[in-house]
């Protein structure tokens, strides 16, 4: 099957198209898959070990309150990770985020370094959120 | 940096009806997530479902559900009309659709369902 580089393989004129990225990150023994879908006004970010999409939150800025609204649109309401995840994220970039957070709770130090990872993506490549 | 590919996604960019149109299909193992947009953003989110407890396999019958947005009866026959068919080749798997349309014309659809085929990763 062709693998799609879509975003590299688009031409810069296409204004508002969706690009992808994927990157994956060993993590306390562990390879963290990540893959964004960015399009103009908001993106998708899917964190996992194995290609399934369990859950899936949204949470976007508001103007009443300063922390961003979210939601657990998909999955398992009792685990806030996709939530919480979710938030920061719209705070930190200001756009609407889509979160998919695949990664059994074990060891709650491995969340916070997968965020780490992220954000650290973000400021190496900010044009790909 | 990526040893191995675990999503593989496809997306498209094309003006339909004067209106520049983006889809983006992916797959992941228990779901095929489509998006259609015409305005940038993920607008509705809808969940397309096929009844598993069907007598004939050969022909489920499917339940979309709006998970966040606008829940009105086009919804849920835009959903049917554009991914049902994703399901079906993809062996009855559900299928996640974003949709975002500012043109809602029937010959503008099937444009969209032809770049949906084209964006093929199940």
């Amino acid at each position: 099957m062709e693998v799609a580089e879509s975003a590299n393989s688009l031409p810069e004129c296409c204004e508002g198209a969706i690009s992808m990225h994927n990157f994956s990150e060993k993590i306390l023994e562990q390879v963290i898959h990540f893959h964004v879908m960015k399009m103009r006004e908001c993106f998708f970010l899917w964190v996992g070990t194995t290609p399934v999409l369990d859950n899936l939150a949204v949470a976007m800025c508001s103007r009443f309150d300063s922390v961003p609204l979210s939601t657990l649109v998909l999955g398992d309401t009792s685990d806030t990770t996709s939530n919480c995840l979710a938030q920061r994220l719209a705070k930190k970039t200001g756009k609407q985020v889509f979160v998919s957070y695949n990664i059994p709770r074990i060891e709650s130090n491995l969340t916070l370094l997968i965020e780490n990872r992220i954000k650290k993506e973000m400021e190496l490549l900010p044009d790909k959120f | 940096m990526a040893a191995e590919r675990v999503i593989f996604s496809k997306c498209k960019n094309e003006i339909i009806n004067g209106i520049s149109t983006q889809i983006a299909c992916t797959a992941f193992s228990n779901y095929i997530f489509v998006v259609i947009t015409q305005y940038g953003k993920m607008g509705t989110l809808i969940s397309l479902t096929p009844n598993v407890t069907s007598s004939d396999i050969s022909k489920p019958i499917f339940t979309t559900k709006v998970l966040l947005g606008n829940d009105e009866a086009l919804t849920h026959v835009f959903a049917k009309n554009l991914v049902m068919f994703v399901s079906q080749e993809a062996g009855n798997k559900p299928v996640l659709l974003a949709l975002a349309l500012k043109d809602k014309r029937i010959e503008s659809i099937r444009d969209m369902k032809e770049m949906i085929k084209s964006c093929q990763v199940w």
